[in-house]
């Protein structure tokens, strides 16, 4: 993964994390590599790594088991709205671009029947 | 775990090392910035003992660096130093004839990821293998401290790949690792601190998360803030 | 320790290769001029031999001084003061690796000089004559007025001296090279100063050898005392030069 150095690593991990959860790439309950792993993994210090997890579970993405590991979620219901909150990431994207050049959510609507209908 | 106070070191008027004070903590890989003939290179040789100071001191677990220290620090230098007879085998040997925390399997197995042979004759090597070779046997040890100097020079996208996790696998609580290299980028996900250093003073030790966090900047532009010239 | 012995050999194995090669050279040339009598090659074989007794020992001591030397001045150094010896031990090694080397040496040349003499009694009853002759002339002569009974003592207690003497000499070249890499720090005339320092210290030693032996008007007692003087002399030297090392280390 190449890594964007001027903003913090472990958020940039967590991202990608976030994302792959998401999409279904982990799949719900599956069990997460330990720490060190992680870090071994992705390639960065063990210390930035540790944080990951710690933020993930925070934000309900995953669960530590006591001497089991770490596991991505099961709960549906926390998928689900890790999905919306990714997709309004997006959208907030698009939409900040659509307003640099000078569109709103009308124009917005609009571009989006245009691509269904040419599909 | 490697302490210095006030270490200086002076090569007739010219001050390599100007009372340094610096800590480096167990469970960290700190990556030491500086231009060239910044100290960088003659703080890590006092750390591995293999210079004296000329004032201050230098301390390994509290007590001062000397023959003991040695067997748990793991030194590499810039520069090639094995003996031009020896053959790629000859240097494991000798490293396992010397520290008992060499371990034979790891550097064969390290040999064999940098495409390496034992029978190859140090003589013949390129400076690319040769600079391999140096990380291999340093990071067959199980040392407590690994200084690394300039690990990343002259070698090749892969092997440094391999170099950096290597480093990474030796990043553990009870150990600590300082790199030093030109190759900032290198060195930002692996490091978790940076140690800059300018005319043998030490500047500043940042947490590198923190440093992003707090700033938005990555070590490479801290570096150039520090060490670059003020344009008006 | 061994170890670092090992190394040590290893150094200068080279070296003692090409004496070893330049030797053997020298005996098949002594042995073509003795089996098949040509005088001249016999007398050119002989004296090479002597040459190569002499200066054999000769450049042993200087190819370990010269590996000293490149410890510390060069990045090999590194190999050596980077591994948890101390600077007593890693001195210790290269001195008892070049004694030992010298003693092997030196025993090896007398070996192949008594055999060589022996074949020369086997192959030519004349020289036997000669022999006798030589054997004449050194009983007349004399230390400190009294005449010599060349006898095994003799023998063994110059022996001895000769090897005292060859330690002492390759630890005064050790010291003398140890202050003065210590001093210059690898800079140029590094070489040259090491030498003017070893002549300085050898003639003062010298003197301080000869202020212990006066007097003694026996030739056995005499290179006893001067040996064990040697001896005495080199262990000093050996300390200091290995708390030079300790201290001034700077690779």
């Amino acid at each position: 993964m190449n890594f964007d150095p001027m903003t913090p690593i472990w958020l940039q991990v967590a991202t990608r994390l976030k994302q792959q959860v998401a999409t279904g790439a982990l799949r719900p309950g599956a069990k997460l590599p330990g720490g060190r792993d992680l870090a071994l993994q992705f390639g960065i210090n063990p210390n930035t790594a540790a944080r990951i997890y710690q933020e993930l579970e925070r934000e309900g993405v995953c669960d530590t088991r006591r001497g089991l590991g770490t596991f991505v979620t099961d709960r549906e219901d926390r998928i689900l709205a890790l999905r919306e909150e990714m997709a309004l990431q997006a959208l907030r994207r698009f939409m900040t671009d659509l307003s640099g050049l000078g569109m709103g959510a009308g124009d917005a609507i609009q571009l989006i029947q245009k691509e269904e209908n040419t599909k | 775990m490697i302490t210095s106070k006030q270490l200086t070191r002076k090569f007739g008027s010219k001050t390599a090392v100007d009372r340094v004070d610096l800590t480096l903590e167990p469970g960290h890989v700190y990556a030491m910035l500086g231009p060239n003939g910044s100290g960088k290179t003659t703080w890590m040789k006092m750390a591995a003992g293999l210079m004296k100071p000329t004032g201050g001191e230098i301390l390994y677990d509290g007590q001062p660096v000397g023959i003991s220290s040695r067997r748990f620090v793991a030194y590499m230098s810039t520069e090639p130093y094995f003996y031009n007879w020896m053959t790629v085998g000859d240097v494991g040997k000798y490293y396992q004839d010397f520290f008992e925390d060499f371990s034979m399997e790891k550097f064969e197995r390290l040999l064999q990821h940098m495409e390496l042979e034992t029978g190859m004759k140090t003589r013949t090597l390129s400076s690319g293998m040769m600079a391999k070779l140096k990380i291999a046997v340093t990071m067959a040890r199980d040392a407590k401290v690994y200084m690394l100097d300039e690990p990343f020079n002259g070698i090749d996208l892969l092997a440094r790949d391999e170099i950096r996790r290597c480093i990474l696998e030796e990043a553990k609580p009870e150990k600590v690792l300082i790199l030093s290299s030109h190759l900032v980028e290198e060195m930002e996900a692996v490091a978790d601190r940076a140690v800059f250093i300018r005319q043998g003073k030490l500047i500043e030790v940042r947490d590198l998360e923190e440093m992003r966090e707090r700033d938005g900047v990555s070590m490479a532009d801290r570096y150039r803030e520090i060490y670059g010239h003020v344009e008006g | 320790m061994l170890k670092l012995m090992k190394y040590e050999l290893r150094k200068t194995w080279f070296i003692k290769l090409i004496l070893l090669g330049v030797t053997a050279v020298a005996e098949i040339i002594f042995l073509i001029g003795l089996y098949g009598r040509y005088e001249d090659t016999l007398a050119v074989g002989t004296f090479l031999l002597f040459l190569l007794a002499f200066c054999g020992l000769t450049v042993i001591g200087i190819a370990s001084v010269v590996v000293l030397h490149r410890d510390m001045n060069t990045r090999q150094g590194y190999m050596l003061f980077m591994t948890p010896n101390s600077c007593y031990k890693i001195l210790g090694a290269k001195v008892l690796e070049c004694g030992i080397s010298i003693l092997l040496a030196g025993a090896f040349f007398f070996a192949l000089g008594a055999l060589d003499v022996s074949l020369v009694f086997a192959r030519q009853g004349m020289l036997n004559l000669m022999w006798q002759r030589i054997q004449e002339a050194l009983s007349h002569m004399t230390f400190a007025g009294r005449p010599i009974q060349l006898n095994l003592s003799v023998y063994i207690a110059l022996g001895f001296s000769i090897l005292a003497s060859w330690f002492s000499t390759v630890m005064t070249a050790y010291l003398a090279d140890v202050i003065s890499s210590a001093l210059l720090n690898g800079k140029k005339f590094n070489g040259l100063i090491s030498f003017l320092i070893f002549i300085a210290l050898s003639w003062g030693l010298g003197k301080l050898i000869a202020l212990a032996v006066d007097g003694i008007r026996d030739i056995v007692p005499y290179l006893w005392v001067y040996s064990l003087c040697s001896l005495a002399v080199a262990a000093v030297m050996y300390w200091i030069t290995a708390r030079i090392m300790e201290k001034h280390l700077s690779v």
